[in-house]
């Protein structure tokens, strides 16, 4: 069997990290939104409900992608494993299973829709700015949010176990740098209304490409990094 | 076409330099395949870096490893025939025992199960408790238990018997014996603890601040050098003109290591002088030889008087 496939089961040797705890997230954190909702009184209950509990799941990817690198790299080093080959079977087990996770998104979103917002007039999956979009950009920008904090936390945890606590220090004040100088150019080219008219106009499709761009200057940096870290 | 196989390691001109330090100081090494290796060295010597090295898992300043003829660094073919488990291996924060061996069966072809379940009987390893929560020599034991039933063809053992008592390295020298002549592969053994693997070695490698300073058949070692001991003057005139590693005195009467290979005749002589020729143990002579290498600036000296 494919040695990247095996590193794929390792990862899954304990099935909580990556199975057990998202789903254990979703659904305690769907029902206790329900169990809210059910608690309103009914002046508060006029109108839509929104919540936004369905980000819980993937604020636990990021820190999935901190673990599933710090917790099992040193490991798969003793394993005779590869840098590249531990790379693309934690990342290909990961796109996976957020690909799953996206598609499930949908399929709540139209469960909701057909239950009348899940008897509550209550928008918690198929919220009305992505709702609007066909399937495929639905779940193409459901994917792309779970993989950017999965690679966040992966790259993170990539440049501390290679330059520790100096090198994420450099590259969080790098990252500010670089935001504080594009709020600068915006402010010195009066570009401000220019700015907030693009992102105005910004569709879920367009934001879903800038979001994947950046998965994948992540991901490229993560490699990068990864090839010449050691445990 | 090559008229003998490359050697199971060979290392050409390596050198790891640290910030402060240069951990690897140009070290070259030929080793054979299934053979005993025992890399001694005192702590900080350069042992674990050599071996992460040849492992894939770190890399060289400069220099080369070729594992049967190949650079093991991010390479899978040649990695799949190596297992090193380091003395300050890492798990899974989650994983319990028996979960890093369902691991490395996953990666190790020539895993053997049966092995492996006999060595968590010997070592009474508690199986279901997190790694996390195991004692130094049951943390040790996992890493000797991984390293023995992987039965790669290259296997590296780190100081694998930190924290385990006596009777459970007993064990571990015993199986890794038996299971050697059974499946005769390469094994480097690195250690402190000499006298107690002494037996176990065919070869020895000393390493001493990055250089290597011997590197000789464990046997051929064992009667390269002698404590002759007597009364100091007849001592004196015995040595003369050899080597010496060690010398104590106690009153007239003198204890002096020297170097050599003693013939019949010399033996003889010594008899006649009423001199006691008896030989050095091999961490005496370890410890001797790293001390001699520190007043000698390099370890060639003793290299070419073994020959």
């Amino acid at each position: 069997m494919n040695r990247v496939v095996k590193v794929a089961r390792m990862q899954l040797i304990n099935k909580w990290s990556f199975l057990g705890i998202p789903m254990v997230i979703l659904v305690a954190s769907t029902l206790m939104t329900f169990a809210i909702w059910a608690l309103l009184p009914a002046s508060a209950r006029e109108g839509t409900l929104y919540s936004g509990s369905g980000q819980a799941v993937m604020w636990y990817f990021l820190a999935l992608g901190i673990q599933s690198l710090t917790f099992t790299f040193p490991f798969s080093q003793a394993m005779s494993v590869s840098r590249r080959t531990f790379y693309l079977g934690t990342l290909g087990l990961f796109a996976t299973i957020a690909m799953g996770y996206a598609i499930l998104y949908y399929l709540l979103g139209l469960v909701e829709k057909a239950t009348g917002g899940w008897g509550f007039n209550g928008q918690l999956f198929a919220l009305g700015w992505i709702a609007g979009n066909n399937a495929a950009i639905q779940i193409l920008f459901y994917f792309v949010a779970m993989v950017l904090l999965f690679m966040i936390g992966f790259w993170a945890a990539t440049v501390y176990m290679r330059w520790k606590a100096t090198g994420l220090l450099i590259a969080g004040i790098g990252f500010a740098v670089v935001l504080l100088g594009l709020v600068a150019l915006a402010t010195l080219n009066d570009a401000w209304p220019q700015v907030g008219a693009w992102f105005a106009a910004m569709q879920v499709l367009g934001l879903s490409i800038v979001l994947g761009g950046l998965c994948v200057l992540l991901a490229g940096g993560s490699y990068l990094t990864l090839r010449r870290a050691t445990t | 076409m090559e008229a003998t196989p490359a050697p199971a390691i060979e290392v050409r001109n390596l050198t790891k330099t640290y910030r402060e330090a240069n951990a690897l100081d140009s070290v070259s090494l030929s080793l054979e395949a299934n053979r005993i290796y025992g890399l001694l060295g005192r702590n900080g010597a350069g042992k674990t870096t050599l071996m992460s090295i040849l492992s894939g898992q770190g890399f060289p300043t400069g220099g080369q490893v070729l594992i049967h003829g190949k650079d093991p660094y991010e390479n899978d073919g040649t990695l799949a025939r190596i297992c090193f488990i380091r003395e300050s291996q890492r798990y899974p924060d989650d994983f319990n025992a028996r979960q890093a061996f369902r691991a490395a069966a996953l990666f190790f072809a020539n895993w053997d199960q049966e092995l492996a379940e006999r060595l968590i009987e010997d070592f009474a390893l508690p199986t279901k408790r997190r790694i996390k929560k195991l004692s130094r020599g049951q943390l040790s034991a996992v890493g000797v238990i991984i390293g023995m039933a992987a039965r790669a063809e290259i296997t590296v053992f780190d100081e694998p018997y930190l924290g385990l008592d006596a009777v459970a390295r007993q064990i571990f020298y015993d199986r890794l014996v038996e299971d050697y002549s059974l499946h005769p592969r390469t094994i480097v053994l690195s250690s402190h603890l000499i006298d107690e693997i002494a037996n176990l070695l065919e070869h020895v490698v000393v390493i001493d601040k990055g250089r290597i300073i011997l590197d000789e058949d464990a046997d051929s070692l064992r009667g390269s050098a002698f404590a002759v001991t007597g009364n100091q003057e007849k001592v004196a005139a015995f040595i003369e003109g050899r080597r010496v590693l060690h010398r104590d005195s106690l009153g007239s009467l003198a204890s002096v290591t020297i170097q050599a290979r003693l013939g019949a005749t010399e033996r003889a002589m010594a008899a006649e002088l009423g001199l006691e020729i008896s030989p050095v143990p091999l961490q005496q002579l370890v410890v001797r030889t790293t001390m001699a290498a520190q007043t000698e600036p390099r370890g060639d000296h003793y290299q070419e008087a073994l020959k």
